[in-house]
């Protein structure tokens, strides 16, 4: 049980850098691994029914050599990058694969990992509406229901209230316990570095939800207890983005003069930031997944069916919980990232650029292919916006 | 090491995939001295070289040189540099130095292109080409391969008309084998070569728009050297353009210019210490303006 013998950063960097570790030794001593994909499956109903929720994500450092079978090349190389890694055995240890139909490369995700990777008996879609109104969150209500019964005879367990509370009650307080983490990067200099924290909430999508809460807890006192050794530097960052499940991003823009103290990327705020409100039910889950994530995939209006639009006061009902980040994180500039061909997040930029220009903060935007030698040529183009800031 | 009084010039080392530079300025920011040559494969050697070659041409020595910045693709390997900065922000610079008044500018180089917006002679904003080579200088010499012709020759040829032929492609591979295909058309070759030019700047103002072309624009990088590529820059943009007498150097400028202002600063801050006369005028000069 080599697992037990680090606490903390270093167990978070442990687990980041073989994220399989834990989950199969859990599923020799007899526990399901469920993996899914993107935010959108709820997890509660996977540890509810004593199950361990497993976010897959690709390997940006695995060249991509065995999805071209089931794929085309001009599609989202993060998605392309899980399917050739599942097609190479590397997601062995999972029992069952969630997918959600957040964008259309995701949905069909799951349709090639059912047909050609095969390794997990359990294969699930669940279908996400693309808007937050009334009528949707009801259909998506019934979309976790159809998940959780067809979860249930795969676990031969019923879902009960008691259990479903309490599976709510210990994800809403890994929620909170990462909005306490990342309120160590709320000083200047920050007392926890960007990659630091992001192998921590990395490991967090690879544990069981209480041993996750439980390195939370000590890294959060490992870090209030140390001298801090980060360095003040004159810009103070927003990344922006869908997934970035990799340190060498963050690396890159640490190696400028820049600290990343605040994110909006699925990896990061965007997972964490809204809890399940109680009664602890499946509307209670529809709402948090569907309303309160704030994904680009999802359509968003200020006034449903409005004629007359105001353009500024729609980008602030669709934005000010950046503004909210920008200003208690003493922000200064942001870089917007994204994967090649993400239309989701491609679209959202330059209404997002027009809200930061109002605020007045500077912003630059990037696209890799989700590689790590894509990121060379990132590095003037990041090093050269720092030094236009302030 | 750097508090030695009577250090009075400043250079910057640009660098470049294709080209290295070197400038060196009074303590006014006047130009004393540049020189191009090619970069090669060897990064230090050839940073040493420019350098050395720059010196005696300015008739100084090194512990005259009170403070070096480099930058472009190379900047890393410049081991003598006090202090490294990126191209975008020298370029920048050292265009606004040579036009005070400048909006946007356009750089294209060996391996690159790039558009900054310029605002009271500081960075606001920039775009660069990513990864591929089309609409660079690497294009230019591929075309300028196929048909056999010198660069400079090229550029005179494409003179002749005003009846360019559409090249479609914008990958670099595809266009050569369209001016093939266009030659077997038998189609003449100052127009095949004004397309060429055409196609290459359509290319990078697709990028400058993004940011809005606001004049005065300054076209500058070893692509400037080039008379069909300017003629073709006017052509697109419709507005006239600015080029300077060596549009190579803006880059190993602007960071000689910024080793100025960096050692004023930290004469300022009391980490570097100058004393000469005419220096302290320029100083006191910096001072007010900074404040």
């Amino acid at each position: 049980m080599a697992i037990a013998t680090k606490k903390g950063l270093a167990l978070a960097k442990e687990v980041y850098e073989d994220r399989g570790r834990r989950v199969r030794e859990l599923r020799k001593a007899g526990k399901k691994i469920v993996g899914y994909i993107c935010l959108y499956p709820p997890v509660e109903i996977i540890t509810a029914l004593g199950m361990v929720p497993f976010r897959v994500f690709g390997d940006m450092s695995e060249p991509i050599t065995a999805a071209d079978q089931v794929s085309t090349t001009v599609v989202c190389p993060f998605l392309r990058s899980i399917i050739d890694l599942g097609l190479k055995g590397k997601f062995n240890f999972l029992d069952g694969i969630v997918g959600a139909h957040t964008c259309d490369i995701g949905m069909t995700l799951i349709i090639s990992w059912r047909d050609y990777v095969k390794d997990a008996p359990f294969t699930h879609l669940i279908d996400v509406p693309h808007t937050d109104r009334a009528p949707a969150v009801d259909y998506f209500q019934g979309q976790i229901n159809s998940f959780k019964r067809h979860l249930e005879e795969f676990a031969e367990e019923k879902l009960t209230d008691d259990k479903l509370q309490k599976a709510c009650e210990i994800h809403n307080k890994q929620r909170k316990l990462v909005r306490e983490l990342y309120d160590l990067r709320k000083p200047d200099p920050p007392l926890l570095t960007s990659m630091e924290n992001l192998e921590v909430l990395v490991s967090l999508f690879s544990l069981p939800a209480e041993e996750g809460n439980q390195l939370l807890e000590d890294v959060i006192k490992e870090v209030k207890e140390r001298s801090n050794k980060i360095g003040k530097k004159k810009a103070r960052l927003l990344v922006w983005g869908p997934v970035f499940d990799n340190t060498s991003l963050y690396d890159l823009i640490e190696s400028a003069d820049a600290n990343v103290v605040v994110d909006d990327t699925c990896v990061g705020t965007r997972a964490f930031w809204a809890d399940v409100k109680p009664p602890f039910d499946l509307h209670a889950l529809a709402q948090r997944y569907l309303v309160d994530i704030k994904c680009p995939r999802t359509y968003r209006e200020t006034e449903h069916h409005e004629t007359t639009r105001d353009y500024d006061k729609d980008l602030d009902s669709r934005f000010n919980y950046i503004k909210k980040a920008i200003t208690d994180w003493h922000v200064n500039g942001a870089i917007l990232q994204s994967v090649k061909y993400c239309d989701t997040h491609g679209y959202e930029v330059p209404n997002l650029r027009h809200y930061l220009d109002t605020l007045g903060i500077p912003s630059i935007y990037i696209e890799h292919d989700y590689s790590e030698r894509s990121l060379a040529p990132i590095k003037t183009r990041v090093e050269a916006f720092v030094e236009t800031l302030g | 090491m750097l508090n030695e009084a009577s250090k009075l010039y400043f250079a910057g080392i640009d660098i470049g995939s294709t080209m290295s530079k070197a400038v060196i300025v009074d303590a006014a920011g006047v130009m004393k001295a540049y020189v191009v040559g090619p970069t090669g494969a060897e990064h230090r050697r050839r940073a040493n070289k420019v350098m050395e070659d720059v010196m005696q041409k300015a008739c100084i020595t090194l512990d005259e040189v009170a403070y070096i910045i480099s930058t472009g693709y190379g900047r890393v390997n410049v081991p003598f540099a006090d202090k490294q900065v990126t191209e975008l922000t020298c370029h920048a610079k050292g265009v606004s130095a040579l036009f005070p008044d400048v909006r946007t500018a356009i750089d294209i180089g060996g391996q690159d292109a790039k558009v900054l917006k310029i605002k009271n002679g500081r960075l606001t904003d920039f775009l660069t080409n990513d990864k591929c080579a089309a609409g660079t200088g690497r294009f230019l010499e591929v075309a300028a391969e196929t048909l056999g012709l010198e660069l400079n020759e090229m550029g005179r040829i494409s003179l002749q008309t005003d009846t360019p032929v559409k090249i479609n492609s914008l990958c670099t591979i595809f266009a050569q084998q369209e001016i093939i295909a266009r030659l077997s058309e038998g189609q003449a070759l100052p127009d095949i070569l004004a397309g060429v030019y055409i196609a290459v700047t359509t290319r990078v103002v697709k990028l400058a728009r993004q940011l809005k072309v606001e004049p005065p624009v300054v076209f500058t990088g070893g692509v400037a050297k080039n008379v069909g590529m300017v003629k073709a820059m006017q052509t697109v943009l419709a507005i006239p353009i600015l080029v300077p007498e060596e549009p190579l150097i803006t880059g190993a400028l602007g960071a000689a210019i910024l080793a100025r202002d960096r050692a004023f600063q930290l004469v300022q801050d009391g980490t570097l210490q100058l004393k000469k006369k005419e220096l302290s005028e320029a100083y006191i000069d910096f001072v007010e303006k900074n404040r």
